[in-house]
């Protein structure tokens, strides 16, 4: 059978898993949540308000349905695309979503950028001379970037640049004095697409700390994985096959070592995608970036059941997609991979 | 390397791109976040900030708790049987969308509030059916006589909503508009942000200020930076940690900013279940009053920001107790302890949970287990348990929470508003309640007669009401089933070149009256 037609049966039944996956867990999200303790009339209404207006409100969000009732409806209405209606302000789910992602994706794209940039940058910097001087820094940013943890680091880059330092704003996604521009979600995008500089450079002066932040947190995944790649890399047979054929170190490097060693960060890629769209959690709380990580927190917090399980269904959505993607891309760029 | 170096250039540069802020219009900043500007779906503070700079009440209290009509013109009429309240309208007050205020429109708010409203329940728990008698004049028939009515209706979650603009969401919320009768009307909106412009249409007085840019910061460290930073010229105490408001405290000793106190709504409070051992027993719930010391607490964990509380009712409010519970006696606690059979070799140990999200609850928590182990270590011991908010309210009703700290903050300035949530029981065999806000509060405790006193302290008014209120409170604290600690006021610091802000009686800042203040010939602002 050829490469191709494995391929195509991969992706098949990956695509093909991907609703079930999808369903399991959504079901998983529904139940867990209704096993947690605490109460969205309690959330929405406080602790004692009287038990008329309880069971009023209850019947109202149809809380008071069997739970097999529930659930049912909820498959149901899932199947047809529709993720219910927020409890705390009867506002579509499916809105919520849409107007939170573009900032999450905005943020994390922003940030996965400069994780790539900055981390394949500073691991490639140590290739001259490993275990020289460079290497070693490089390789201390790598495991210190990654062990730091991210709510500290947020903490402190927010009190020095935004607090003391006074340079850019502390939270938010766009100047209050001004009105966010109209389009896609995407305010960079949008500021652009406007040719309104005022409001591009209030949208990256927003952007800076929180995608900053995130981005140098992330890359010292790249830069430890680009070091060791490039290490083996160099290291192999066909490199060494290339050097003796008198071919510079520099054509060695960037020509056979580097896009070897690049593959397996582009796995790497993948998988922190898809850990961006819904991990970016402490980032987006520490710096009030309204994204669907922000509003997820939000959400558990008021027991919010239909926006947890819709944020939950769609950010398991994005990242099937993306890992999906991330694999199909590496597939056909490296003809080693079997399926 | 260099990359790193490029972006550490660039960021002072970037510093200097400032978006240009518009000269009159003020940045106020808060944690809350607005989901809906309906004051259908209001029951938060923040909203309730926001609307009421977008609408106006019936009713307003000021700031000596003087209850001014706003809307209506005089205070209610009262029917002689006290069932039927005839409210006289404003006449001449437009809507933002230019259409006209009057009777029918006023109905039309209430009865949409009384059929979807979060709060709905305080309305139609009280009024029966709400009518027109004429153009401007509206009538509501009460279910029962109700003497803090005008109170109820200074609530801006009441405030009327233009008929025509919600002629589709008579029975939905509309969560992104607000088209009301205030002096702000909504230019934008979203979760985070909301644009208010003066309404030049307004029937009152103008607005000192271009705007209001209200934004919510998510949290108490970008909050106190932004207004550090002066990114923002006004910060709400909401949400705000107690070492922020202290520093921000001492910044306005120093003078560096300006800062205001409104009244309070919202106490800090323990309940006990008292139907349960060991806190059935009277005397062991006397010995705990007596040994909590709300002054060291009150001192070592909010820094003296809160004040020590001994009553249920706060002191801005008529028929205020302010030494309703007793005052710290670690000796007269040893005493009943040991008349339980406790201190000679026998501790008692309490359960307390408090709220594990609420940074200030676990650490009233440990200081009061500290406290106790220092005064009355041999008598008395606490166990704590951190639990999340939603889950322990979930559980106050079940009676599995001996003692639990959380806070009240009442949805208008009345003292019903403080009593009747915390101690109402419909149904009880003798102290002990088997149905009623009792259970919710946690307590199940009662005593006879007393749900008939709370319901005549609503229907009284003037010196009568106010005895009948503190002797409520005294009863009460005589057997303290619950035990108030403290009190949270609504506090707002505004920087240098903004006016000092003020509070309203019903703990929210006059947005309209703030304003840039002029500066002097060397710069700064008077």
């Amino acid at each position: 059978m050829s490469r191709r037609s494995d391929l195509a049966r991969y992706l098949a039944s990956r695509l093909a898993l991907a609703p079930l996956m999808l369903w399991l867990i959504a079901t998983l999200v529904f139940l867990l949540l209704r096993v947690a303790p605490g109460d969205p009339i309690d959330a929405l209404l406080g602790p004692r308000a009287p038990a008329a207006a309880r069971a009023a409100l209850r019947a109202q969000l149809g809380l008071d349905r069997p739970l097999g009732e529930q659930y049912g409806t909820f498959l149901s209405h899932l199947l047809q695309g529709d993720l219910g209606t927020s409890l705390a302000n009867g506002e579509p789910v499916t809105r919520i979503i849409q107007a939170s992602l573009p900032a999450s994706l905005e943020l994390g794209l922003t940030a996965l950028l400069l994780a790539a940039v900055v981390g394949l940058a500073v691991g490639f910097s140590g290739i001259a001379r490993p275990e020289g001087r460079i290497d070693l820094a490089g390789r201390l940013y790598g495991i210190g970037t990654y062990a730091l943890p991210p709510f500290w680091a947020a903490m402190v880059v927010q009190l020095v640049f935004a607090v003391w330092l006074g340079w850019l704003p502390v939270g938010g996604r766009f100047p209050a004095t001004l009105l966010p521009p109209e389009g896609t979600g995407f305010y960079l995008l949008d500021s652009l697409r406007a040719s309104d500089w005022t409001q591009l450079s209030g949208s990256l002066r927003h952007l800076i700390l929180p995608a900053g932040t995130l981005g140098l947190l992330l890359s010292g995944i790249f830069t430890n994985a680009l070091r060791l790649n490039l290490r083996r890399a160099l290291g192999s047979d066909y490199v060494e096959a290339a050097r003796s054929r008198g071919l510079s170190e520099r054509r060695v490097v960037l020509h056979h070592a580097l896009p070897n060693a690049l593959l397996p960060v582009l796995t790497i890629t993948g998988i922190t995608v898809a850990s961006l769209i819904g991990g970016a959690l402490l980032i987006e709380v520490t710096y009030s970036w309204p994204g669907i990580a922000y509003r997820l927190q939000e959400a558990i917090a008021q027991r919010d059941y239909p926006l947890v399980q819709g944020i939950v269904v769609v950010v398991a959505a994005l990242v099937v997609l993306v890992t999906v993607l991330v694999d199909l891309v590496v597939a056909l760029l490296d003809p080693r991979i079997r399926f | 390397m260099a990359v790193l170096g490029s972006l550490g250039l660039a960021l002072p540069l970037l510093a200097g791109c400032q978006p240009p802020r518009p000269g009159l219009s003020l940045v106020v900043a808060t944690k809350s976040r607005i989901d809906s500007l309906d004051p259908a779906q209001a029951s938060r503070i923040g909203v309730m900030q926001v609307l009421s700079g977008l609408g106006d009440p019936l009713y307003a209290i000021d700031a000596s708790g003087r209850i001014e009509p706003r809307l209506a013109t005089a205070l209610p009429v009262l029917s002689l049987d006290g069932l039927r309240a005839r409210i006289p309208l404003r006449r001449g007050v437009l809507f933002h969308d230019g259409t006209r205020f009057d009777a029918e429109a006023m109905a039309f708010s209430l009865r949409r509030f009384m059929a979807i409203g979060t709060l709905g329940y305080q309305l139609s728990e009280r009024v029966e059916a709400v009518r027109t008698t004429g153009p401007y004049e509206l009538e509501l028939v009460l279910k029962r006589p109700f003497s803090p009515l005008p109170r109820l209706l200074s609530a801006i979650f009441l405030t009327p909503v233009s008929p025509t603009a919600y002629r589709e969401y008579r029975d939905k919320p509309l969560n992104e508009r607000f088209v009301g009768t205030g002096p702000y009307a909504l230019a934008f909106f979203s979760g985070q942000q909301q644009r208010l412009v003066p309404f030049h249409r307004y029937w009152g007085r103008r607005p000192a200020n271009g705007g209001i840019d209200l934004v919510t910061l998510s949290n108490s460290t970008a909050l106190f930076g932004a207004l550090r930073s002066g990114e923002v010229d006004l910060l709400l105490s909401s949400g705000l940690e107690i070492d922020h408001q202290e520093a921000l405290h001492r910044d306005a000793g120093a003078g560096r900013l300006r800062e205001a106190v409104g009244p309070s709504q919202e106490i800090g409070l323990v309940s006990l279940l008292s139907d349960q051992p060991p806190l059935d027993r009277l005397p062991l719930r006397q010995a705990v009053a007596l040994s909590l010391d709300r002054g060291t607490i009150s001192q070592r964990v909010a820094l003296g920001l809160r004040a020590p509380l001994r009553q249920l009712i706060p002191p801005s409010l008529p028929g205020s107790d302010p030494s309703a519970w007793p005052t710290y006696d670690p000796a007269g606690a040893r005493a009943l302890y040991r008349r339980e059979g406790y201190c000679s070799g026998r501790v008692l140990t309490l359960p307390l949970t408090y709220r594990s999200d609420i940074p200030t609850d676990r650490l009233f928590a440990l200081t009061w287990q500290a406290q106790l182990r220092r005064d009355l270590g041999d008598c008395v011991a606490l166990e704590l348990t951190g639990m999340e908010s939603t889950t322990a309210y979930a559980q106050l009703d079940k009676g599995t929470l001996t003692m639990l700290f959380y806070d009240w903050i009442a949805d208008y300035p009345d003292a019903e508003n403080f009593l009747m949530p915390l101690l109402a029981c419909s149904q009880a065999e003798a102290d002990r309640c088997l149905k009623g806000n009792s259970v919710l509060g946690g307590t199940f405790w009662t005593a006879p007669g007393l749900q008939q006193q709370l319901e005549r302290s609503s229907q009284l008014a003037g010196p009568d009401r106010i005895a009948l209120l503190e002797a409520i409170q005294r009863r009460v604290g005589a057997a303290s089933p619950y035990l108030p600690v403290w009190l949270s006021a609504p506090v707002a610091w505004g920087r240098l070149p903004v006016s000092r802000p003020r509070f309203d009686g019903s703990g929210r800042v006059l947005l309209g009256e703030l304003h840039r203040l002029p500066t002097t010939a060397g710069g700064s602002p008077p």
